[in-house]
């Protein structure tokens, strides 16, 4: 694997060009993520490589873009900032080393209030919000290996959309830390949310056809 | 169960032969849903009739069968019933008179405890276990009006399988006698309850097709 270099350093590794030089039972940091030069998309949690689906549904997208916009315009004039993927958040435990970052996850929707969070890649450390769009199958990453990760880094609000069943999930890290499930929704309920003042999303329009 | 009797008196009103003749904004109560006399389902929320599926799909059925089975291997000797749709549900609020129940629900699978609840009609009162199933595009039927009916009779855990996005969520009724969403499980997670002793649902033997 390892490109034989004139004067190779420690700090110098060789990019990754395809999908097949890497290793799916290592580990992997965010400095390894920043070597890889293939177009498939993966994200890294503790260190192990998960794909990312290669297109979203048209379906996917639409509610993505719903609920985006909802938070965009509620945003105006806020602190906060609101991104979709692709656009890397970085969840660091002990330093912000990229070396030390294991774990790189590309969520649909992110809103961060925090400015010193963000920075040029991306932001490095927990969003106030994540959403997460299921998609058909599996969704063992979403709901076990993410859910983890974002409930240690203290994520806020975690939002989870089911475009199949109309179905609106949310988990909110309480005083202790960890995160308590709320009520499933759907068309006909709203959502609001105490990091956003003011906004609210009105679930038959999200998932309207 | 209809008994044709030769003198009609005012408690026995004729029979509804047809869809046709229901009226969908008026109020039905259990001794009107005993008329009712044509093939397709219905079931009545506070007096408000619903239409169910015709037929349930493939997969849908698959999953019904999965959850059915353990739970009837476990309760083999036990107090506890299990029973899958098509089976009345009738959760009254003062009497038990037919012309005074005004929910009638047919739950994919209930688990009844209590045998005084059970007639030969079905199940009267709320059953300690009810699980359905959803189905994609409409769930508010299951996620709002029968949530309501459920908490409100004192249903124990009422369970909700999404086939589709292969997740399982469950309310448990609290001391207060209100539903406490708990996690969003999938696949590679496991289901226990204080119900059924011994009891263990593997979701990804649930889900597999």
């Amino acid at each position: 694997m390892k490109n034989i270099k004139p004067y190779p350093t420690e700090e110098e590794q060789s990019p990754i060009k395809t999908l097949n030089e890497v290793d799916f039972s290592a580990t992997y940091s965010y400095a390894d993520y920043m070597r890889f030069e293939f177009e498939e998309r993966l994200e890294l949690i503790k260190g192990y490589i998960f794909k990312m689906s290669p297109a979203p549904s048209r379906i996917h997208q639409k509610i993505s873009g719903r609920i985006y916009v909802s938070i965009y315009n509620a945003l105006n004039g806020h602190k906060c900032e609101v991104y979709s993927a692709p656009f890397d958040v970085r969840l660091a435990k002990k330093t912000q080393d990229d070396k030390e970052v294991f774990t790189v996850v590309q969520p649909d929707i992110v809103v961060i209030c925090d400015q010193t969070k963000l920075d040029k890649r991306g932001c490095i450390g927990a969003p106030d919000i994540v959403v997460e769009i299921l998609s058909l199958g599996n969704n063992k990453k979403e709901l076990i290996n993410k859910y983890e990760v974002y409930e240690e880094a203290g994520v806020k609000e975690y939002w989870i959309v089911s475009p199949s069943e109309k179905t609106f999930f949310r988990y909110i890290l309480d005083d202790n830390g960890k995160f308590q499930p709320t009520k499933l929704l759907t068309e006909g309920e709203e959502v609001s949310t105490t990091i956003i003042p003011g906004f609210k999303l009105v679930l038959e329009e999200v998932f309207k056809d």
